[in-house]
């Protein structure tokens, strides 16, 4: 780690100036447009940004219920699908990591083949399976006498449906995750509370919980910050319907910005959006530095 | 353990092996049943049934109509292009980014807020910059170009190559570079000769992963692109917005789609998890 020479820069200038060009360029380009009013819609693409100062945050803030809406849905989509998928994936993981037993490994294989899966292809598999009228979860609920579910057509349902989907494709990412950080500990606590007659309940409570904390931080940030990125399964399955119930923040700024082509607004709105994660991203950003 | 088995050992692996193997039919059916979906003619589509020659006759004619022309190939030369070609571009900027950082000592920034500044990318949030991609890629006359998704798709996959090269470069111990150093060879020389074919497992696993994330994006390849250089997810989101959805086409496109990433994801399990967390969680 030691040498110093200027050699070392040529090894590191490309990716600092491509991402320079490609991230921090971008970045403050849309911060302009943000304060800027560009509606192509009105002007074509010829026309060009007016500057407006604060306007299109205060438009965001003050009147616009569609962005809010779509923002309480993206918090509360995260914290259900989050919290529901570390509880699952904790619970595989611990159940796998009892003993060694003949199948463990495929289990593990098979469990992570959704978080593979691209989004849109998932979206798709949901798709066929929640379809009200031919759909098979519905003719399974028929079957049993639970009767049709509106999956589609009611915005609860809808919205829960959609954290289904995300707990079906990234609970793996937990259990993994978790099962990895469950195997590299060491066995001495173990065995010490197994001599002082702990309880299995005692031992997950005080000894592996609290080993596993800095995993467990660092996963619940990683998978809470992507969550809020939320956008293709609202793209492939509800398109933010039924009415405006399962928009997020990420799918209400697509469209402002690229189907109502709004520069100006969409940027203030992606702004918005950026600063809520923010505090977040330092926190996962300042744990993953501390382990380089 | 040298315990006996007791009927209550043998009731907590009955609980287990169910609470295991009912999560494995959750976790498989989709599959399944967009697999079976695809074999069915489409006078039969909408129909439950679910094992093939019992309950209905399996066709081929979805798959024959999808593979011989139309949007489906040229969709699937685009997503491979793009992802082949992006994911190399990544691995190539990461790996020597990696090396720098893992190697040398910078003095000015530390090595640590210069890691710690490609990492924030993985941070921000897509739409915050689509606006941007779409101006700049409209100057350059890249729009509907495969140019456009490459560049878009190896920056943000630009953290991930460039923390795991630089994990994976931890790994090589320094001694070996220094005795090439010693016998004359340059820097340049020692990183291509003596580094890269050690790491080689490492950087295969990096390209591997690029591909996985590349192959899958949606937004970037929405914006960018419109009807010549359209990838597999562009074209299910775009078959999937009919009212009326052709079952019988999407269920073999997702079928195709869903092939490479899963195979490469199980043939680089072990990777997977180190790749997600950028090195953090390791099996």
């Amino acid at each position: 780690m030691a040498r110093r020479i200027p050699v070392g820069w040529l090894f590191i200038l490309p990716t600092i100036i491509f991402l320079l060009i490609m991230t921090i360029f971008p970045l403050i380009w849309s911060l302009a447009l943000a304060f800027c009013s560009w509606k192509l819609a009105k002007g074509g693409i010829e026309s060009h940004p007016e500057f407006i100062g604060l306007g299109n945050f205060l438009e965001a803030i003050n009147s616009d219920r569609r962005y809010w809406n779509a923002m309480g849905y993206t918090w509360l989509y995260t914290a259900v699908a989050v919290t529901l998928e570390f509880l699952i994936g904790l619970g595989l993981a611990i159940l796998l990591s009892f003993k060694e037993f003949r199948g463990r490994r495929f289990f593990r294989v098979a469990y992570l083949v959704p978080m593979a899966c691209p989004p849109l292809g998932v979206a798709f598999m949901w798709r066929l399976l929640l379809h009200e009228d031919v759909g098979v979860l519905n003719k399974i609920l028929m079957a049993i006498g639970l009767g049709r579910m509106r999956w589609m057509t009611d915005p609860w349902t809808a919205r829960f449906a959609l954290i289904m989907v995300d707990i079906w494709q990234w609970t793996p990412f937990m259990f993994l995750a978790l099962l990895a950080a469950l195997q590299a500990l060491p066995v001495e606590p173990y065995e010490a509370a197994l001599i002082d007659g702990a309880s299995r309940w005692q031992i997950l409570r005080y000894i592996t919980i609290p080993m596993l904390k800095p995993v467990i931080t660092t996963i619940l940030l990683l998978r809470t910050i992507d969550c809020l990125k939320l956008f293709d399964y609202v793209y492939g399955i509800t398109r933010g319907g039924p009415g405006l119930s399962t928009e997020s923040a990420s799918y209400y700024i697509y469209l402002v910005g690229l189907s109502y082509f709004d520069f100006g607004y969409a940027s203030a709105l992606s702004y918005i959006l950026l600063v809520m994660m923010l505090a977040l991203s330092m926190m996962l950003i300042l744990r993953l530095r501390r382990g380089m | 353990m040298a315990k006996k088995r007791n009927s209550k050992d043998i009731l907590a692996w009955t609980l287990i092996g169910i609470i295991l193997i009912a999560y494995l039919a959750w976790t498989l059916f989709p599959f399944a049943w967009m697999f079976i979906t695809s074999l069915k003619s489409r006078a039969i589509i909408y129909k439950p049934y679910f094992i093939p020659y019992f309950q209905f006759q399996p066709t081929l004619e979805n798959w024959y109509n999808v593979l011989k022309g139309g949007y489906g190939p040229r969709a699937f030369i685009n997503s491979l292009v793009v992802a082949v070609l992006s994911s190399l571009l990544s691995l190539i900027l990461g790996a020597l980014e990696g090396y720098g950082l893992s190697r040398f000592k910078f003095r000015k920034w530390k090595n640590r807020d210069i890691a710690v500044f490609i990492l924030s990318q993985r941070m921000m949030p897509p739409v915050a910059v689509i606006i941007p991609y779409f101006l700049i890629m409209r100057t350059f006359a890249l729009l509907d170009t495969w140019w456009a998704l490459i560049l878009a798709h190896s920056v943000f996959n630009l953290p991930l190559s460039t923390w795991l090269a630089m994990d994976f470069f931890n790994e090589i111990p320094i001694d070996v570079e220094d005795s090439a150093l010693v016998d004359g060879c340059t820097y340049w020389g020692t990183f291509l000769r003596v580094t890269l074919p050690l790491s080689i497992p490492g950087l295969v696993a990096i390209y591997i992963l690029c591909f996985i994330f590349s192959w899958n994006e949606l937004l970037f390849a929405l914006t960018l692109t419109y009807n010549k250089a359209y990838t597999v997810p562009v074209l299910i989101a775009g078959t999937l917005a009919f009212q009326q959805m052709a079952w019988w086409d999407l269920a073999v496109y997702t079928t195709l789609a869903i092939i490479p990433p899963v195979v490469l994801a199980l043939m680089f399990e072990k990777y997977l998890v180190r790749g997600l967390t950028l090195g953090a969680v390791k099996f």
